[in-house]
């Protein structure tokens, strides 16, 4: 059947519309000139600047540390609520569902705002540990929603049959349901660290003075600095190290399920 | 099992949002803390002359941004999920990825492409499209712009999700009894995503209103959105009882289509799930807790 | 008694105001194969899922081998099920699947590997031992799912529709295997289906299953040729019903007034009496279609008829004619004996003889109108308009 061109032709002057922006970042982050506007020459000072300054890195480690900590904290609670929702359908797990949705489709600056109003109604000072609670807050819903749609895909005759040949439940659950459900929650995990690695506004809100993460420094160095070239650079650097990240976790999801090979002729 | 996530959940999301409410009810202490008892004051003084036209501005672009968004979904959507399974991972991977990266820095990206010596101004006047004294940065028109830019994956992702499920051979069934590439699309293919299409509008619309970082970046002083209001009382005015009144307007704006759609798709679901349940005998697996 | 060792005692399971299984009372022997058969929605697979554990009667008990096992969760039951999908460990290879249960039961690592190798022989599959699932055809993931549940010595095997997802061909080789694999091992079989093919060829017994209760349990032949009502009439094989009334009772015969025909004489093996109704039961195959009337030499007392033929469906063993009388549509079948192309074939429309033996029809102790329903007709006929739509004006999408 005769395909419309016109999809594809969309499809591609989208992705120019994404990418465009990237491209001119990362070229620019080699640029001489310091705004942009015209190629000047390739030059790699401003990556050397970046290496020098002390702030940017310790903003990166704390967003490392950040998302670390965010990342295991709501895979554990991601991963108990997918499977709760999952497997009772009750007012209560609709209250729960309810919980769970409700961050992904709030706008991220009144969940900001709430939890520095509560931070300062109970007198707690705003730091690291603040931003850490306020990340895990907002990656359990994510998570949540990874598991709980690979459960779906989840054959429950599987533990049905674990429990048929005389595995208890929670051999059921850890020798048949969780080595299948490890890489949807390993996906949920790797989108949450990436988030929490790039939230802004909440974190805007909820940091004290003195602490600052990645996105935080960035946007200052926007704001205040005439450093404007070494945030392309830092950009890119993130960009690239994203990139790998992702093609990791697609690396590893394929090292996970063996590839199926031709189907072998009755025998 | 479900308690863990429950407790925190409750205790960091409802609690606080609760106390959104609360705070808004309460004056503004001289020092930027919050006054001691309950009163109307905070919310009256939200008639100031100048929020209806920031709210009407942040309803107007997101309602913008997201029918943008939507109508550049679809074929994208579309395109993809017609792809060989293998190319269609890769084609979603690609879309995706631009969100990966930071966020913050794809907006001064844009802030660099707009500007009166960017990249974007030199392209346009070489094609003739504009004069060289045209503004492209700091108005509602820039933030109009890079809102599509941002929320472009959310629209995509729904849309496509909801087109790979999409039996496609029922657009061949359409071309067959004669009808055209453009009216299979429209009578056939849209009813069969409209969930995802749905989804897309929430993902995109909602998000859109609550927008700080695009507004302040690339918006002008007369392009303000409630985001920023909201930002302005918190720090600069430390007038925390205002900006909890705006946040609850702004809380309001959202949930109520969103609890309208969600009761709307509960409604249908329901129909759909009693028709089926006519004269077969539903197989029940599994109690309740 | 000693043929009591799977025993259901009027089991009840209710799925809201739907009730799946009533009062359903039976006895499996030890060893058999038993199969339960019926429509879908009929209640077997409930009653399977009760005898693995998975659901739970709201009344009633069950016993295994003296013991009742009503309460006990499926893992700690002697009882394994293969899923209709066989459910095997998709991270788990051939070996691991087979293992499983073994491995769960903390058995020694010898005994597990004797053992999972003596399955693996017994299914052929030593060669594909480290396959995954995902690397095996349909018939091989059948044979492992059956391996699996056998290799720990269950006392039942309950195996659910394990052919539905099997090609035809491949299901009649399954067929032949699960036989075997029967005979080797003497466990009991408790298998589901709604396929009678299946039933009829590998059971030692079948219950026919209905709505909920068991219509008859019997061997396959007699539940085909003596069945009890019109539902089993019916939805085994295919029959004829005759609906009439007692006028003569001739020594072991009985005369019947039915619509439209001459008497019929039918074999009167329940002992009724004059004036009762009858329902009549009477298979294609045991009626004889012939250009002729039947040869003189044959039994006097052979009910025949004439009628035209209707329609008919050729199946290569044989044709099935649907014959029409005045006020009867009868199916009958002709087995292909002889060379066929050698012969004059009956065509549509050719006046022919139909005859069978009163011996040969079976009364009917239960029917209802719906049963009749369930014998297989074929449609009176669509008419198609004359002429094809007017064809829309090309302004209109």
């Amino acid at each position: 059947m005769k395909r419309n061109a016109f999809p594809l032709v969309m499809l591609l002057l989208v992705l120019i519309f994404l990418y465009l922006p990237i491209v001119v970042l990362t070229a620019n982050s080699f640029n001489l000139s310091r705004f942009g506007g015209a190629w000047e020459g390739f030059t790699l000072k401003w990556y050397a600047q970046l290496l020098d300054d002390r702030q940017v890195w310790s903003a990166f480690a704390n967003s490392l540390l950040i998302a670390t900590g965010a990342t295991l904290a709501s895979c554990l609670l991601g991963t108990t609520a997918a499977l709760a929702l999952h497997r009772w359908n009750s007012r209560l797990q609709l209250f729960h569902y309810g919980l769970i949705y409700t961050p992904l489709v709030i706008p991220e600056i009144l969940m900001g705002i709430s939890l520095l109003l509560t931070f300062t109604a109970v007198g707690m000072d705003c730091g690291l540990h603040t931003i850490l609670l306020a990340h895990t807050t907002f990656c359990v819903s994510y998570v949540t929603m990874t598991v709980l749609a690979r459960l779906q895909d989840f054959d429950d005759s599987l533990l049905e049959a674990a429990r048929d040949l005389g595995a208890g439940a929670w051999v059921s659950f850890i020798k048949v349901q969780f080595p299948i459900l490890l890489p949807g929650i390993i996906s949920g995990g790797l989108l949450a660290f990436t988030l929490s690695i790039d939230d802004f506004v909440i974190t805007f809100f909820v940091a004290g003075p003195g602490s600052s993460t990645l996105p935080l420094k960035v946007y200052s160095m926007i704001k205040h600095s005439p450093k404007l070239p070494v945030i392309n650079c830092l950009s890119t650097v993130m960009l690239a190290l994203t990139f790998a990240l992702v093609l990791a976790s697609r690396a590893f999801q394929n090292l996970k399920q063996p590839k199926s090979l031709t189907k072998g002729a009755l025998s | 099992m479900s308690a863990p996530s429950i407790f925190w959940l409750t205790l960091f999301f409802v609690v606080p949002t609760m106390l959104v409410v609360a705070i808004s009810f309460h004056a503004a202490a001289p020092d930027g803390g919050i006054g001691k008892e309950w009163t109307l004051h905070t919310w009256r003084s939200i008639s100031n002359p100048n929020y209806p036209a920031i709210i009407w501005r942040t309803l107007w672009i997101s309602a913008a941004t997201t029918v943008g968004c939507v109508i550049l979904a679809l074929p994208c959507a579309f395109a993809i999920a017609r792809m060989d399974k293998k190319w269609r991972a890769f084609m979603a991977g690609l879309i995706m990825l631009p969100f990966w990266t930071s966020f913050v820095v794809r907006v001064f990206a844009w802030r660099l492409l707009l500007h009166p010596e960017g990249f974007v101004k030199h392209l346009l006047l070489a094609m003739r499209l504009t004069q060289p004294d045209t503004q492209l940065l700091y108005n509602s028109g820039a933030i109009l712009l890079v809102s599509i830019y941002s929320f472009l994956p959310f629209a995509i992702m729904p849309i496509y999700a909801a087109a790979e499920k999409f039996d496609f051979s029922l657009l061949e069934a359409a071309r067959d009894l004669g009808a055209r590439s453009f009216l299979a699309f429209r009578k056939v293919f849209l009813p069969g995503i409209r969930r995802g299409v749905i989804s897309a509008i929430l993902m995109v619309f909602i998000p859109s209103v609550g927008s700080y970082v695009i507004p302040d970046l690339v918006g002008g002083k007369n392009s303000e959105l409630i985001g920023n209001k909201i930002y302005q009382r918190t720090f600069p005015d430390r007038n925390l009882p205002h900006a909890s009144a705006l946040s609850a307007l702004m809380a309001f704006a959202v949930l109520i289509p969103l609890a309208l759609v969600a009761a709307a798709l509960k409604r249908q679901d329901r129909k759909e799930a009693l028709r089926l349940a006519d004269g077969n005998p539903v197989k029940q697996r599994g109690g309740a807790a | 008694m000693p043929s009591d060792f799977l025993v259901f005692e009027n089991v009840t399971k209710r799925f809201g105001s739907l009730t799946a299984v009533d009062a359903v009372s039976l006895n499996i022997k030890k060893g058999e194969f038993f199969s339960l058969l019926g429509p879908s929605g009929c209640g077997k697979t409930t009653l399977l899922r009760m005898l693995g554990g998975f659901e739970a009667p709201d009344s009633g008990r069950i016993y295994l081998d003296g013991v009742d096992i009503t309460d006990l969760p499926p893992n700690l039951r002697r009882v394994h099920t293969i899923f209709q999908n066989y459910a095997l460990f998709p991270n788990m290879t051939v070996w691991d699947n087979i293992a499983f249960s073994l491995r769960v039961a903390r058995y020694p690592k010898t005994e597990i590997r004797k053992n999972v190798d003596v399955m693996l022989e017994l299914i052929k599959m030593a060669d594909h031992a480290y396959k995954y699932p995902s690397q095996i055809s349909g018939g091989q993931k059948q044979r492992v799912a059956i391996a699996r549940a056998l290799v720990d010595r269950p006392q039942v095997l309950l195996l659910d529709e394990p052919l539905a997802a099997l090609d035809l061909k491949l299901r009649q080789h399954m067929l032949l295997e699960l036989d075997i694999i029967h005979d080797q091992v003497g466990i009991t079989f408790v298998y589901v289906t709604h396929d009678q093919g299946e039933a009829m060829s590998l059971s030692d017994r079948i219950a026919v299953m209905n709505r909920g209760h068991i219509e008859q349990l019997d061997p396959p032949a007699k539940i085909y040729e003596a069945p009890l009502s019109g539902f089993v009439a019916a939805f085994i094989g295919d029959t004829n019903f005759l609906e009439g009334t007692v006028t003569e009772i001739d020594g072991d015969y009985c005369k019947l007034a039915v619509a439209g025909f001459p008497n019929i004489l039918c074999f009167n093996d329940k002992n009724i009496s004059v004036g009762s109704p009858v329902h009549l039961s009477v298979r294609p195959e045991k009626i004889r279609v012939t250009p002729t009337p039947p040869p003189a030499d044959k039994d006097p007392r052979i009910n025949v008829f004439r009628c035209k033929v209707t329609d008919i469906v050729y199946q290569g063993t044989y044709t099935k004619y649907w014959v029409q009388t005045d006020s009867h549509r009868i199916s009958a079948i002709k087995p292909h004996s002889r060379f066929l192309l050698d012969q004059d074939a009956i065509t549509w429309g050719d006046e022919v003889y139909c005859w069978w033996h009163p011996d040969d029809g079976y009364m009917l102790e239960h029917f209802t109108a719906a049963d009749a329903d369930l014998v297989q007709m074929p449609p009176a006929g669509y008419s198609l308009p004359k002429t094809p739509a007017a064809q829309p004006s090309p302004a209109a999408s």
